[in-house]
């Protein structure tokens, strides 16, 4: 009984950090495939960072859709990323978390425009924040949001798909 | 300063349309970023240059790796996906820990003919 | 004008390295030469503080010794340290202290279950660790091994080297932040501060059997004292050598037997019987310790 109480808070590092590491890794395996099958399913709303629509002269109804997302960096993540910057350089760790959120958001945008209707989105601004209790405190969680404006031509009036 | 060599290969402009050149085909949003981190030494003297005033040139330097890192990113998805051009680039910057940041570069790959 | 949806390359914007890679050589590289720059920063500051005259560390420790020497005291705690100096002055003569250091004993009547030497010769006992002991053997022990410590400087060095690692690694802390990476820095900066200090108790154990044996005849006080340490394990100690201030109680005794063996001491003997001043300390425990139960068994 002495040695768990001795070793109680090695303990409690090395699990936060196992669960931290497999779970961790098993959500963003899954996340990603969850990711890459929306694209496909998405593959026919177009997203474009260009400001002016290919068609300036039919009428075409606009709308602004956005999509969010916020993720969390797990406990393995943090520790790596912590050791990291005492000698710079890349911080992988953080970077598929990123990424995931980028694309979570900008699947989430194409879904509110298809709800509407739409099959062109144009003028996409990405924009992230980090959210957490302080700076020093490291990174618990990131938030991205994508926004553009979705275009239907006014004249096929599709009933939004609910 | 983006390396001009890359650049020689694929055109990246913030500019909706390249005067004088037609786009041919818009092929899809490109992004590139990455998260960078400066070493303890260069926090050290950062620190002390917050009781004097001045250029932080360690953290200057680290933004300007990072952007180009992104951008050279940006343009190697353009590449893999066979656009000659990136065009309405914009880059976004979000600080993540102290002495870390990411940087966000992204654009249309497009075919210019 | 053609639009198009293709699908970029998106390993371009993260790592394929498997993680684990990552997290291993940080863990062994980076803590590794951390862990070594303490241990190499803390060798030469320990150094430099133990070399440095003792004169100025004396007149450093001038406000300690009056800190203790003021504290209000009862008749029996004077007796108590009255007793403790005539057992000092015992022992300091068999052990070959430097020119000019002087040992000043003091007894502190709280049941701290400890016993410290600290700078400027001061050595302090408290009563909650004399009330465990049964022989003046037992004592001298204690006694003899802080003495030792003062001999070879280590309240100084200790000093000094922790002063110069604990500023080193708060400089390295500042950009790792307090989460837990920034504790695994600390913890890979203390680990070789742990070792050394293992060092010095097991130098003061080996002055403390050669002063019992050249004042006693034999070293049976020693065996004494650390079955009374055995019994007292606290259970935050940790389990595991690497991570303790002092070796573990059975490596102290085994370190001592072989010690005695190498050098003929005599590993028993008579015990002499704790001077009265201090054998009063024990009666008064067990008698309060009696009123209690008979309080509690009345009840």
């Amino acid at each position: 009984m002495e040695i768990i109480a001795g070793f109680f808070n090695w303990i409690v590092f090395l699990v936060l950090l196992a669960l931290g590491y497999f779970v961790g890794r098993w959500k963003e395996h899954a996340h990603y495939a969850s990711i890459r099958k929306r694209e496909a399913q998405y593959a026919n709303v177009l997203a474009f960072a260009v400001r002016y629509p290919p068609d300036v002269v039919t009428p075409q109804d606009c709308r602004l859709v956005s999509g969010s997302v916020v993720i969390s960096s797990d406990y393995f993540k943090q520790f790596v990323a912590g050791l990291r910057t005492l000698i710079g350089g890349q911080l992988s760790s953080y970077e598929s978390l990123l990424d995931r959120a980028r694309r979570e958001a900008t699947l989430r945008m194409k879904a509110e425009a298809q709800r509407f209707g739409s099959t062109l989105v144009i003028n996409v601004k990405i924009e992230s924040t980090t959210v957490s209790g302080g700076m020093r405190k490291g990174l618990p969680a990131m938030e991205v949001m994508t926004y553009g404006t979705a275009l239907k031509p006014a004249a096929a009036r599709a009933e939004p798909t609910g | 300063m983006a390396n001009p060599l890359l650049q020689d290969k694929l055109l990246v402009s913030n500019l909706e349309i390249v005067p004088g050149r037609r786009v041919r085909t818009h092929l899809g949003m490109v992004q590139g970023s990455t998260v960078r981190s400066k070493h303890v030494g260069r926090d050290l003297l950062a620190g002390l240059k917050n009781i004097v005033g001045g250029e932080l040139k360690g953290y200057t330097e680290l933004m300007q790796e990072a952007r180009d890192e992104a951008t050279a990113r940006m343009m190697a998805q353009a590449q893999s996906i066979g656009a000659n051009a990136v065009l309405n680039v914009r880059y976004s910057a979000t600080s993540i820990t102290m002495g870390a940041a990411e940087i966000l570069a992204y654009g249309t790959a497009v075919v210019l003919e | 004008m053609r639009y198009e949806n293709r699908q970029p390359d998106e390993t371009v914007n993260y790592s394929t390295e498997h993680p684990l890679r990552e997290f291993a050589w940080l863990v062994f590289g980076l803590l590794g030469v951390i862990a070594v720059g303490a241990a190499l920063i803390g060798f030469f500051a320990g150094e430099i503080a133990a070399r440095l005259p003792y004169s100025v560390e004396k007149d450093y420790a001038q406000g300690i010794a009056k800190h203790w020497q003021d504290k209000p005291r009862d008749a029996s705690a004077e007796a108590a340290r009255t007793a403790l100096r005539a057992i000092a002055a015992k022992l300091a003569p068999a052990m070959n202290l430097p020119p000019g250091m002087e040992i000043q004993v003091h007894y502190s009547p709280e049941k701290v279950t400890n016993a410290f030497a600290t700078l400027g010769a001061n050595v302090v006992f408290y009563r909650g660790l004399i009330e465990k002991f049964d022989s003046e053997d037992a004592v001298a022990m204690v006694m003899a091994h802080e003495i030792a410590h003062a001999k070879l400087r280590h309240p100084a060095a200790s000093l000094g080297r922790g002063i110069a690692v604990g500023l080193t690694l708060s400089l390295i802390s500042l950009g790792v932040g307090d989460g837990v990476a920034g504790s695994a820095v600390q913890t890979a900066g203390v680990l070789p501060l742990l070792k050394y200090s293992r060092n010095q108790e097991s130098a003061a154990d080996a002055e403390a059997l050669a002063a019992l044996a050249a004042v006693y005849g034999h070293v049976g006080g020693a065996r004494d004292t650390f079955n009374a340490f055995a019994k007292l394990a606290s259970p935050g100690a940790a389990p595991v050598t690497i991570l303790r201030t002092h070796p573990l109680t059975a490596e102290r005794i085994a370190a001592a037997e072989r010690l005695a063996a190498e050098r003929g001491w005599k590993l028993d003997g008579e015990r002499r019987a704790l001077p009265p001043a201090l054998a009063r300390l024990q009666q008064e425990k067990r008698d309060k310790h009696e009123q209690n139960e008979r309080a509690s068994g009345k009840r």
